[in-house]
């Protein structure tokens, strides 16, 4: 299930790296995602003001 | 009754801007420590005990090094072999490499290298990239630089070129005096030599490729 | 440059680090063509000013220049953004002749003593030997006590008066700028470390915290020159922000695949930066709509007159946008990727892209903050264009925009002769470097260069004249 490990030592983000883009995708998301529950914390304070 | 859009809301945009900008700086720290880790100098008894560093010991001088394509990384790699005599010697302690390589970093800088050259393909591009330049042919037994500078050994004769670049030009665009002596250019050399056994990922492809062998294997 | 329309003490030190910018612009461009000419003639005062003493010249003027005028496009906007003074303003105003004398120290012992022996004296009192940031050991420290002399009178300033967005973002950004510097200044043995942490600076600086201030200062402008809403302004620039900091904090990772950091570093600094022209879009179509928004308002009420107040300030900032974009996305996108990197890495590519990046990016705003300030100076309403301003933004642009595609097609050739076809040697190298393409590519870039150079000289005469030109409305 696991790609091998190519480089010279092994390491956490080493390990996230299970083919094409998943180290990356997994960065891109948990940086982006919370935006999401930024996003309706701001939506609910918005209603309150009206 | 229409609500303001969340999207055209510039506290939504700050409070984002503000958790985007700290949280990648986070990431960006924890894979600092984490590559520091692997990018530590090895040790003498790591290269005794033909552990794999990503950057080795200054000890590697005792070493032959050698650039191969590797199956499972699918590029070149250094490879560190044999003894093989640095200046007539391959029994360098961990203290005389040290005190050697750490004289060779800071001629590199005292000397403004990297504003002709490239070092790890960093700096000016007015003169050849020094990262492989231990394995470059030319300095090898089949090479010119040995005949030109009248000297027996890739080492010997890069310290000879090193302390007098103007009288053995190889193009037009010569290398200058830069008053290096002969111990600074020992330094030089050994930190050359350091310099080919990183780990590079592969850069550069295909180095030395062309003259059908590398190092004289 | 006469100050009697100036009240305030800010804004007075702006234009004394606006006037020290330019000179150190002009002597960039002139070490430049030094440079420029040895790739044509390499006897060209060999052995008197070679090619290494001339380059650390070049891009060290580079930087110099930029960040005295992005201090002094700060010390400019502060009064008028927080409705104060500068707090602090007469420290300011020492410190700026100490960093002066600074320069000029470094610049004469880098001209007449070049190089060291190897050892701790020469880092610490002649060159560091590090590219960009050269500077021997005491005037790091001594640029580290003007950053954060700097960053003080920002801090206080904002703490007191109006803190807008636009200060916000920049107060954040100018202690990010002056600490990062501190990651520059240590010495290794290990080149792979000394490689990691040169480019927390060189990176960090000009693909994340200049970039930022680029868009603060954007931001600015688009206010004061045509009047564009504040409240859209300020939205567009923490959208920017979020933008530029996501992508380039970890962008970071595309200096990281071949020095010796780990194998990871391809996915991450090839997405991460592969996203980076994307706030770049975005600010040259903000600029762009802003524009015509205001533009639009205006003629819709039947006044038939262009919003914009300084013509040549609002060309240089909409080249800006434009220059951003095509110099730092486009031009660094070619070569973000680690496939392609692996051959660009190290050759005439990279050298491509810096110049239509730089240019692009920071030399067309900081120059527009200039036009600012001798419309400010001179008390002039509206700041039109003189013949002057003209020939020196086409002349300049013109010529940096010859010299960055000569130097592309120097680099084909190199990517493909002495990497992908001569497997990068010493050799390998020279056969690149003699080849027909390669050496009329640099003829060009050499014609381009004196273009530039001359557009310079079209510069400084138009920022020095233009303010008693009747030409412009009072």
């Amino acid at each position: 299930m696991f790609e091998p490990f190519t480089d010279v030592v092994p390491s956490f983000f080493g390990m996230l790296n299970q083919g094409p883009l998943t180290l990356t995708i997994f960065l891109h998301s948990v940086i982006v995602l919370p935006m999401v529950w930024i996003y309706f914390q701001e939506k609910k304070r918005l209603e309150n003001e009206n | 009754m229409a609500n303001k859009s969340v999207w055209s809301d510039n506290r939504f945009w700050q409070r984002s801007a503000t958790w985007v900008t700290g949280f990648a700086s986070l990431l960006l720290i924890w894979l600092t420590l984490d590559t520091s880790a692997q990018i530590q100098m090895g040790t003498d008894a790591d290269l005794k005990n033909g552990v794999q560093k990503r950057v080795p010991g200054p000890t590697v001088i005792n070493y032959k090094i050698t650039y191969e394509m590797s199956a499972k990384r699918g590029h070149e790699v250094p490879v560190i072999g044999e003894k093989e005599k640095f200046f007539g010697r391959d029994d360098y302690s961990e203290e005389e490499a040290g005190a050697l390589l750490h004289l060779g970093k800071l001629g590199s800088q005292a000397k403004n290298c990297m504003d002709c050259h490239t070092l790890l393909g960093n700096g000016a591009y007015y003169a050849p990239d020094l990262t492989k330049a231990w394995l470059d042919p030319a300095w090898g037994p089949d090479g010119a630089m040995q005949a030109l500078t009248g000297k027996n050994t890739k080492e010997e004769a890069m310290a000879e070129f090193l302390q007098h670049p103007d009288q053995y030009a190889t193009h037009a665009r010569m290398m200058p005096n830069l008053g290096i002596t002969a111990e600074e250019a020992k330094g030089l050399v050994a930190f050359l030599k350091h310099m080919s056994s990183i780990d590079t990922n592969g850069f550069p492809r295909n180095f030395g490729r062309m003259q059908g062998a590398v190092n004289g294997k | 440059m006469a100050n009697n329309h100036l009240t305030s003490e800010s804004k007075q030190l702006a234009t004394w680090y606006f006037t020290f910018a330019a000179i150190l612009f002009g002597a960039q461009l002139l070490f430049g063509l030094v440079a420029a000419i040895q790739y044509v003639m390499p006897g060209f005062l060999y052995g008197l000013l070679d090619f290494s003493i001339a380059r650390i010249l070049h891009i060290n003027a580079l930087v110099v220049w930029m960040v005295f005028a992005m201090f002094g496009s700060v010390y400019w906007l502060l009064p008028d953004e927080t409705g104060i003074e500068t707090i602090g303003i007469k420290i300011g105003k020492l410190i700026y002749w100490v960093f002066v004398a600074a320069i000029v120290v470094v610049v004469l012992v880098y001209l007449f003593i070049q190089v060291g022996p190897a050892d701790p004296t020469t880092i610490w009192f002649i060159t560091e030997g590090r590219e960009y940031i050269e500077a021997p050991r005491w005037a790091d420290w001594g640029i580290v006590v003007v950053a954060l002399t700097f960053v003080a009178n920002l801090f206080l300033t904002g703490m007191k008066g109006n803190r807008s967005g636009i200060v916000t973002v920049l107060m954040a950004d100018m202690i990010a700028f002056a600490g990062l510097y501190l990651a520059g200044m240590f010495f290794t043995d290990n080149i792979t470390v000394d490689q990691y942490w040169w480019w927390w600076v060189i990176h960090l600086w000009v693909e994340a915290t200049w970039e930022v201030f680029v868009g603060s200062i954007a931001a600015y402008g688009l206010i004061t020159m045509i009047g564009a809403h504040r409240k859209v302004v300020e939205m567009w620039l923490w959208i920017e922000v979020a933008m530029l900091f996501g992508s380039g904090i970890l962008g970071l990772g595309h200096h990281y695949f071949w020095i010796g950091t780990p194998e990871y570093w391809w996915e991450i600094g090839a997405l991460f930066s592969a996203l980076e022209p994307l706030p770049l879009v975005a600010m040259f179509i903000h600029v762009l709509y802003d524009w015509g928004k205001t533009q639009g308002g205006q003629d819709e009420r039947g006044e038939n007159k262009s919003v914009i107040t300084n013509k040549p300030a609002f060309t240089w900032f909409v080249l800006n946008a434009f220059g951003n974009f095509l110099g730092a996305g486009i031009w660094g996108f070619f070569h973000t990727l680690p496939q392609v990197n692996l051959y660009t890495h190290g050759t005439q590519f990279t050298s491509a892209h810096g110049h239509l990046a730089f240019f692009g990016a920071y030399a067309t705003i900081l120059v527009g903050m200039m036009y600012i300030a001798v419309q400010g100076t001179n008390g002039i309403k509206v700041m039109k264009h003189t013949k002057a301003s003209l020939w020196a933004v086409s002349m300049i642009t013109g010529g940096v925009v010859g010299m960055t595609v000569a130097l592309t097609i120097a680099g084909y050739v190199q990517v493909l002769v002495s990497r992908a076809q001569m497997g990068a040697t010493w050799a390998a190298y020279f056969d690149g470097q003699s080849g027909v393409w390669f050496t009329q590519a640099m003829d060009w870039r050499l014609i381009m260069g004196a273009i530039t150079f001359l557009g310079f000289v079209f510069l400084a005469k138009d920022l020095l004249t233009t303010g008693k030109n009747p030409v412009h409305e009072r």
